[in-house]
Parts: C-alpha cells; structure tokens; sequence
C-alpha cells in the first residue's frame, strides 16, 4: 500500500502533499486544543473552566505518551509482513486502531507521522509519494474510518469495527488505484479488480488484527489516558 | 510489575518477530506493478535504514531488529519533542 516515488506524476504528488500539510496542520491543532480542554477541567477549580488559558499539565504529558505508544504499536505491526495468497504479502494499516483508541484527529496525526518516519528514515514509501500515502492511510484509512466505526459502534462493537476496516482498506486501496491511474502508470479498468480483490482479503486480516490489538491494548491499560 | 510495561515490551516482541519471520513476497501494489509493468517506474532516494536494515551490522536478523528499534525511538522522539515544544511555546 505504501506508493513509492515513480509511480504518481508530479502534479498529483505536489498537489496531494500540500492538501495533507494543510489535513496536518489543522488535525495537530485539534489535538492540541484537546489537551488544552483537558487541563481547562482539572480538578481544584469547582468544575470552573480556567478560559484562555492554555497551559498544559502532567495528563497532557500522559496524552502525548499514549500517542507516542499507539503509533509504536501501529509502526511495530506494520513491520510483520504477513503472507497471503501464497505470492504476496500485507500489514496491518492501524488506522482504525488508532483512530478508536485516539479519536479521528489523533488518529490522523499518528498515521501520518509513522509514515513519514518509515519514508524519511527507512525508504518505506516515498517522500514525494508522503501526501498520497497519507491521503490514503491516514485520511481515508484513519480519520474516515472513525465515522463509520462511530456510527455502528452503539449498537454493536464488533460489527463497528469490522466495517470500519473494511470501508478502512478497501477505500484506500480504491483511491491509492485512482491516483496512480490518474498518473497515468496503469488503466484503472484494466487493474481494478486485481487490486480490489486482494484487498478484500486484506480487510479480514485487518478486522482480525484490530479486534486482537484494541482488546490487548486496552486490557494493558493503555487507554485510560 | 506494572502490566502497563508490556505496552512498551509487546511493540518490541512483534519487531522481533518480523525481524525473524516477516514475509519477503511483494505487497499488493508491488505485485500489481509487476503484473502491468509499471514497477521499473519506482525508484527510492537512500535513507538512514532503507529496506529495513541498521548500518554496519550484517546479520539478517539483527539488523532488521535494530532498524526497528531505531523506528520506534524515533517515533517517541518526535512526540517528546512534540510536546516540549508546545510547552514552551504556551509559557
């Protein structure tokens, strides 16, 4: 899933990186005003809001420490390869993880900075490629995801998840399709139902992965923050 | 023992694990190049840890485990910095 450079032309890589800056930008300053609210609600001030003033205390510190870890977790699983169909391999995305543990901003934010750890610093991905990956992983896979996770997730859990991951992989493989046929390196008709069809498999792998990961990592105590 | 240090050990087991068992075939989208021919289009610019691996150290295994090591400090780097800088900048 990762799109290295080469394969998107200029125009639409130029023009995605700006779109994920501006994403970036305005997801970080969601999370920031979060921590901010935070300490707006401490306790010792008879349930008052402390207005304007945004200081950050020791659970904004704690936040920044559950981010760190949930895109540990997101980075580390994204490292196993797992075999499927006896020719090729597939990852975890994570995206619905982090966005269920996080929210859709902070999932956003820690998406997109493990992919621009794994482009800058491992080649995983390319740099010129980062927009397109994040549009893809981060915006779709990630900040989307949580919409349609939060709009099953009163009724049923499980079910929440499994479409969000589903709507999670099969959407950024859907668009990761579409901005390299747009770039012109292969026919979208031609490629549609091989790239579809191997990712419906690895939806079930995804769904499967994230149920184990939430579970685990909430019984861990991680998402108290 | 604080069951919360396993959310720090479990990430380092799994890049363990990769580093010993992760799968070499080509992802969807590599396959998918190969298959209609696009896939000599992609080129990488070297990194610090390309294709994984630590500088200087030789074994399959333990140079994977290293880059991932790597990996993950620098992701709680950036989030430390992440947030010292923030700090400073509402004092």
């Amino acid at each position: 899933m990762h799109i290295p450079d080469g394969f998107l032309n200029n125009k639409a890589a130029l023009g995605l990186l700006a779109g994920a800056l501006g994403m970036m930008g305005y997801c970080l300053g969601r999370v920031f005003k979060a921590v901010g609210v935070l300490i707006g609600n401490l306790a010792g001030n008879n349930g008052q809001k402390i207005a304007g003033i945004m200081g950050f205390s020791k659970n904004a510190d704690k936040y920044f420490q559950k981010l760190a870890m949930i895109s540990v977790w997101v980075f580390a699983a994204q490292m196993f390869n797992i075999p499927i169909a006896s020719s090729t391999s597939a990852h975890l995305i994570g995206g619905v993880f982090a966005a269920v543990l996080a929210g859709p901003f902070a999932g956003f934010v820690i998406i997109s900075s493990v992919l621009a750890i794994q482009a800058v610093f491992f080649a995983d991905g390319g740099l010129l490629a980062l927009g397109a990956n994040i549009l893809n992983m981060a915006f779709i896979g990630s900040f989307l995801s949580y919409f349609v996770y939060k709009a099953l997730s009163a009724k049923n859990y499980y079910a929440a998840v499994i479409a969000a991951c589903f709507f999670s992989v099969l959407a950024a493989a859907l668009a990761c399709l579409i901005e390299i046929s747009i770039s012109g390196a292969v026919s979208f008709s031609a490629a549609f139902k091989d790239m579809m069809s191997l990712h419906l498999l690895f939806a079930v792998l995804e769904s499967a992965l994230t149920l184990l990961l939430l579970k685990v990592f909430k019984n861990l105590g991680g998402a108290n923050e | 023992m604080n069951k919360k240090i396993f959310l720090w050990i479990l990430p380092i087991a799994v890049i363990l694990l990769a580093s010993l068992f992760a799968s070499s075939y080509p992802d969807a989208l590599e396959a998918i190049s190969e298959k209609y021919g696009f896939a000599e289009n992609a080129y990488t610019i070297k990194a610090f840890f390309s294709e994984y691996s630590f500088p200087l150290i030789d074994n399959a295994f333990l140079t994977a485990f290293a880059a991932g090591i790597a990996g993950i400090i620098l992701l709680y780097l950036l989030y430390k910095s992440l947030f010292v800088i923030v700090k400073k900048m509402n004092k």
